[in-house]
């Protein structure tokens, strides 16, 4: 509707110049106009990506969070033969590239894999078992790094108060809980953002496993600028959002 | 039937980094009032009371603890309890501060017993609803005591309490431990180098220096 009303008779009445020399700034201007129209008037296209995007990091996160949470703890409170290595390990797979990952997980998942049974490859299933394995270091890592360094009176107050074994454990990590929300959110933005895994798992099927991401690349190859920057305007706004939740969680994790 | 002191040491030794730090023949503390541990830095007070509070075992020697040896050290730490130097209080409220050592003991009248703990330091029961960043260093200290009082133990034991703190503070602080002792036997245990607000609370000291036993002056 708001494209009807406002984007088209705009352009139509040759408000837009198409004179050489502001060629440049119109063709950018243009596509940054009709991208908010998208969003506004609720093209099922633009939101489509949007979900996939949503329901896929969504149950990416949710795995990534029930395992990297216990498994960081256990990485920064324990000590146990071979824990450097580990650390060592998880550090590495940080900066794993998601190609890399997609890859990897492609062998896994086709159908001549060893997973090939499940028919996961091009589901959202199994676009959440590549975002899993870039998102899982990021939550060990600094689950681990926030545990290790917590108030080292922290242990001494909890025993003198006399908690011991679960509650112990369980309140340790509470106290903690401000950076791991924020490891939380930090894999939460490195999922939404990445584009290898969920284009080779994917396979950027419309209505069905196109994400964001993988929307714009292929919009953009096809010079649809307009739905690539309306994609684009909502990861950023994603990402804003994000942002400001880390910025309030420092302040908190700072009082 | 006499009553076992709170703790009898023997030949004790603990150490950091295989560095002996303290030394202790033998040592009986009765329950019979406030007792204060006094010391330059390094004397080994506070290393002492670590020991007391079983949070720090010891390399060699044995310590019995109401007269017994104590099997396991988490339910020897529900009858003590630590005030460390620079307390640290929970992320969490006031209230959830001073009530986190009697849900861990699964009590019982929670609510009441915070309250009036915190009374017990000048706070007011309205004071619960604070959160912890917003309390001065003075009010954070007095949650951190109401949150030891409350468990109402054998022993209080208190690293430095005065360090850092106001006059007016560490009045409030000396009644408090005074009035624990005189209403739950809660015997007080001070590491202390501030003998003028020491003569407030107690005149049985043990004198320490480089970690080993100088004087005792009961």
């Amino acid at each position: 509707m708001f494209r009807k009303l406002v984007v088209l008779p705009v352009i139509q009445s040759g408000c837009i110049p198409l004179v050489e020399g502001v060629h440049d700034v119109n063709y950018l201007s243009e596509g940054l106009f009709q991208g908010f129209a998208l969003i506004f008037s609720g093209n099922e296209e633009v939101w489509s990506a949007v979900m996939v995007t949503l329901k896929l990091s969504g149950l990416s996160m949710l795995v990534t969070l029930l395992v990297g949470v216990p498994a960081g703890f256990a990485l920064g409170y324990f000590s146990f033969p071979g824990k450097g290595f580990f650390r060592l390990l998880v550090d590495t797979l940080l900066s794993i590239p998601t190609v890399v990952v997609g890859l990897f997980v492609y062998a896994f998942i086709s159908n001549r894999g060893p997973l090939g049974s499940f028919q996961l490859l091009f589901t959202i299933p199994g676009m959440a078992i590549g975002q899993t394995i870039l998102a899982l270091p990021i939550v060990v890592a600094l689950t681990a790094s926030a545990v290790e360094s917590a108030d080292r009176r922290l242990s001494y107050t909890l025993l003198t108060l006399g908690a011991r074994g679960r509650r112990l454990l369980l309140s340790t990590l509470w106290e903690g809980r401000h950076q791991i929300l924020l490891a939380a959110v930090t894999a939460y933005g490195r999922v939404t953002a990445e584009v290898g895994v969920s284009m080779m798992l994917g396979g950027n099927i419309k209505w069905h496993t196109r994400t964001v991401t993988t929307a714009i690349t292929l919009e953009t190859g096809k010079g649809e600028f307009s739905t690539g920057i309306a994609l684009g305007v909502l990861l950023l706004s994603l990402s804003f959002v994000l942002n400001w939740a880390v910025s309030f969680l420092r302040r908190r994790g700072a009082a | 039937m006499t009553t076992p002191p709170l703790y009898e040491l023997n030949d004790i030794v603990c150490a950091y980094e295989g560095e002996p730090v303290l030394e202790i023949a033998s040592l009986s503390i009765a329950a019979e009032g406030p007792l204060a541990f006094v010391g330059h830095n390094g004397s080994g007070k506070s290393t002492l009371l670590k020991l007391l509070a079983f949070l720090l075992p010891p390399v060699s020697g044995t310590l019995r603890f109401l007269g017994e040896y104590p099997e396991r050290l988490d339910d020897a730490r529900l009858q003590t309890t630590l005030l460390l130097q620079d307390p640290y209080l929970l992320r969490r409220s006031v209230f959830e501060n001073v009530a986190y050592g009697l849900k861990a003991r699964g009590s019982r009248d929670i609510r009441n017993r915070v309250i009036e703990s915190l009374e017990m330091v000048g706070l007011s029961g309205d004071f619960a609803r604070r959160e912890w960043y917003q309390l001065s260093g003075g009010e954070a200290r007095r949650v951190a005591l109401a949150s030891r009082l409350v468990l109402r133990t054998k022993v209080l034991m208190l690293d430095e309490p005065t360090a850092n703190v106001d006059e007016e503070n560490a009045q409030l602080i000396a009644e408090a431990i005074l009035d624990a002792w005189k209403r739950w036997d809660t015997t007080p245990l001070i590491a202390t180098h501030d003998l003028q607000w020491l003569d407030t609370v107690t005149q049985r000291r043990i004198f320490m220096r480089r970690g080993k036993i100088e004087r005792i002056a009961l």
